[in-house]
């Protein structure tokens, strides 16, 4: 039997038998791998010594447990190449001339220059599809720029729109961006898998950073085009809901409330017992609440005030108005409902045992994927990727090693 | 015009009626698949929601590219029948909506699956199958504080400051039409090799969770704390957005490189001598970083975005302008690499789509029809399905 670490493991999954190579640091990068491999594909991802994913540094503790790296590394398989060597460039070819998909997040020009150019990859191997994320794309007046996830938001035009109204806009956390980025890479290399199938061709995927977060702002823009009205920052404000926000709650918590019509606002007065705020003009239809919405919000606020944030959104729910917590962390990793319907789950760990992950915003009957092994240590996988995708024998990857090619 | 889609050859049936049942099939759409969008009597909803221009909506416009349009009323056993049989020739279909009404329709998870044991069956809803039905009728405000983004948006807001919904209306229907899509292709994949279908349920509030891994994945491992904090996803340090003389920057500095760069660019004021060369690394408290900012609006505040930046940017500053949609179009990077595609609208004219952020080499994404009028589609559809 051969060990185990050498075996092929088949986690079923839809994108059983897709196999990508990745080249990917920090986070959107890995992202994308992740998804891919949550979906059943076997992800490779090549590190060494000398060029570590930064996460395996992030917390000053040791490369293989580093809580950054494993939070989004499960069931990645890692293969150690020194990419400073020839050789090592070579191994990597040879790797790739058996991948599927090769995705990458490294500096704008380095792949070139280690001639990991999609040209010249597509001479050894075809129909491979690569896909490139950076900052701007691959190409253009400032191709060449890196920056960090609240600079390409910023500059994608989604920062504008999000502040209080009438400040300065701040735009999401500033930890948004790069994980949606990733999303849309395995989006579109699973696209390019599809016109592979039909065509046998490969190709090259340029993804922008920044234009994926235009492109979660595309409604906005496209009123623009449409309409002339530049789009400001707006706090919680709706043009077509109003109440429409979240309302201070005990304990300086939040309940978001959002009522679309007259049945939803007449509930709503009566789970907060104000038939006051029910009868008076200035509520009574859809365009006299938003006309006066200040007012009105200001009269929720004192009403819902003395509420527990879970017991009135679900009241409200119930009586037909759409109404959630705003979930803090704390409420997010103590939720019942997330850990039974496993948002949650655990994966088997190097060092703890288990550890708890963030499972796959999906589930697919039959033949779902199993997510199960958590992040890899560094080199985990290299008799696999060495004796079995390469076809090394044991002498040869000694010497490899031996003169730190594999390192 | 006449490159082929990705998904050339793939037929989608969309019976979605909320944003991110719709935005799903629009990526798919826009890869080119023939996405078939089943309206009910008097149109979509997303038909009635503004801005509007000449009686049409904008929203819609934008969210239904490349797709055709069929009036059903699924509510009806004639319609409901001609469903069926657009589904026999379809690869997938995308729905939105909660159980119950799927369950009412015979468009449940078991029944589909045993009509059509090889097609691909889709359900984005606010929290996944199984969750209580109270639950499904969030709509995206509830939906984005119920997955945290809320809670801890933006960065830095102050306990009395109500949590945000996002971009625009609709930030958390688009990042669930990411996954949903994706796993609606993967799964189209196995179809190809496999012969068949699959039942693909995708929560939106799961998707939220995921796309914060690496902050909320370490607090549910106890590597972090999770808490009530509204800062807890935050990363500390001075990043943020400042008001200049024209507008808005972002400015973000984690190094003493970072911070020699900046003094620099402002020609080391006086009171940047106070600050300690490494106190980014080392020094990075709220006060200092409370007193580098009110130094630093000053300065910024006489600045103009576009040539600051510039220099910034030569200089090693990682400030950006925060851009508005009227800065995109005529932004020399969106221009060069025409992520707005001009295309003519029935009612609107020539007016500029935002394209994909993925530029494919062999099948690029392009607007090849506008949204569809109601039922545009109608007769050749329906008549090809009988």
């Amino acid at each position: 039997m051969p060990h185990p670490d050498r075996q092929f493991i088949d986690r079923g999954g839809p994108l059983k038998g897709v196999r990508v190579i990745e080249l990917t640091k920090v986070w959107a990068g890995p992202y994308a791998g992740k998804m891919l491999a949550h979906l059943g594909a076997e992800v490779i991802k090549i590190e060494s010594m000398s060029n570590l994913d930064e996460m395996r540094a992030y917390g000053g503790v040791d490369i293989n447990s580093a809580p950054y790296f494993l939070s989004i590394n499960q069931e990645i398989l890692s293969v150690q190449v020194n990419m400073k060597t020839a050789e090592g460039l070579d191994l990597v070819k040879k790797m790739i001339a058996e991948a599927d998909i090769l995705i990458d997040n490294i500096r704008p020009g380095a792949m070139e220059r280690s001639g990991l150019d999609y040209e010249s990859l597509k001479a050894l191997k075809p129909d491979l599809i690569q896909c490139s994320i950076k900052m701007w794309g691959n190409d253009g007046p400032l191709g060449y720029q890196t920056g960090y996830a609240p600079c390409f938001a910023a500059l994608s035009g989604l920062t504008a729109l999000v502040g209080h109204e009438s400040e300065t806009p701040k735009g999401m956390n500033i930890r948004y961006g790069d994980s949606t980025a990733g999303a849309c890479a395995a989006l579109a290399c699973v696209a390019a898998l599809h016109h592979r199938e039909s065509t046998g061709e490969g190709q090259f995927i340029d993804l922008s950073a920044v234009e994926t977060m235009t492109s979660l702002v595309g409604d906005s823009l496209f009123a623009w085009s449409v309409t002339g009205e530049v789009p400001e920052s707006d706090g919680n404000f709706h043009p077509e809901m109003c109440p429409h926000g979240a309302y201070p709650v005990q304990d300086d918590g939040w309940t978001s409330i959002a009522v679309a019509n007259d049945g939803e606002w007449q509930a709503l007065c009566a789970v907060l017992k104000a038939p006051a705020l029910a009868s008076d003009a200035r509520f009574a239809t859809p365009d006299d609440r938003l006309a006066n919405r200040l007012a009105l919000d200001a009269e929720l606020a004192a009403l819902t005030r003395s509420h527990d944030a879970a017991t009135l959104a679900e009241k409200l729910r119930i009586a037909g108005v759409p109404a959630f917590k705003s979930m803090s962390s704390i409420d997010l990793c103590t939720d019942g409902f997330l850990w039974s319907r496993e948002a949650y789950r655990m994966v088997t760990d190097h060092h703890a045992g288990t550890r708890p992950i963030i499972g796959p915003s999906w589930r697919m009957s039959p033949d779902q994927a199993e997510v199960e092994r958590g992040a890899p240590l560094l080199g985990e996988h290299n008799a696999y990727v060495y004796h079995e995708l390469l076809g090394l024998q044991d002498e040869e990857m000694d010497d490899l090693i031996a003169r730190k090619v594999i390192d | 015009m006449n490159t082929p889609g990705a998904l050339a050859g793939l037929t989608i049936i969309e019976i979605a009626e909320r944003v991110s049942g719709e935005y799903t099939a629009k990526l798919l759409a826009d890869l080119g698949a023939e996405v078939i969008k089943v309206e009910r009597p008097g149109g979509a909803p997303t038909r009635g929601m503004g801005p509007f221009r000449n009686g049409e909506s904008a929203l819609f416009a934008y969210l239904n590219t490349n797709k055709k349009s069929v009036v059903l009323d699924l509510d009806k056993a004639e319609d409901r029948a001609v469903l069926d049989r657009l589904l026999l020739r379809a690869h997938a279909l995308i729905d939105d909506h909660a159980e119950d009404w799927c369950t009412r329709r015979r468009l449940s998870q078991c029944t589909v699956a045993e009509a059509f044991p090889g097609l691909v069956h889709t359900v984005v809803t606010p929290f996944g199958q199984g969750a209580p039905a109270d639950m499904q009728i969030c709509r995206p405000i509830n939906v984005i504080n119920a997955g945290g983004w809320a809670y801890h948006s933006p960065s830095e807001t102050p306990p009395d400051k109500p949590p945000l919904k996002g971009a625009g209306r609709f930030l958390s229907d688009y990042e669930a039409g990411i996954d949903a899509a994706l796993c609606t292709l993967a799964s189209l994949l196995r179809l190809r090799r496999t012969g068949e279908g699959q039942f693909v349920d995708v929560s939106e509030v799961e998707v939220q969770l995921n796309r914060i891994d690496c902050v909320l994945d370490r607090m549910l491992a106890g590597d972090a704390d999770p808490s009530n904090e509204r800062t807890a996803y935050d990363m500390g340090g001075p990043g943020t957005s400042f008001a200049c003389a024209d507008g808005h920057v972002f400015l973000f500095m984690t190094t003493r490189h970072h911070w020699k760069a900046l003094c620099e660019l402002m020609g080391s004021p006086a009171w940047t001598s106070e600050f300690r060369e490494d106190w980014l690394e080392f020094d990075c408290t709220p006060p200092n970083v409370a007193r580098f900012r009110e130094n630093f609006e000053g300065w910024i505040a006489l600045q103009e975005k576009l040539p600051i930046t510039e220099a910034a940017q030569k200089a090693g500053v990682a400030m950006v302008p925060v851009n508005t949609a009227a800065d995109l179009p005529r932004h020399e990077q969106f221009i060069h690499r025409e992520f707005f595609q001009t295309a003519s609208h029935p009612a609107f004219g020539e007016v500029a789509y935002p394209g994909a952020c993925y530029r494919m080499s062999a099948t690029p994404v392009l607007v090849r029809s506008p949204a569809p009028a109601l039922g545009a589609d109608q007769e050749e559809t329906v008549h090809a399905a009988s």
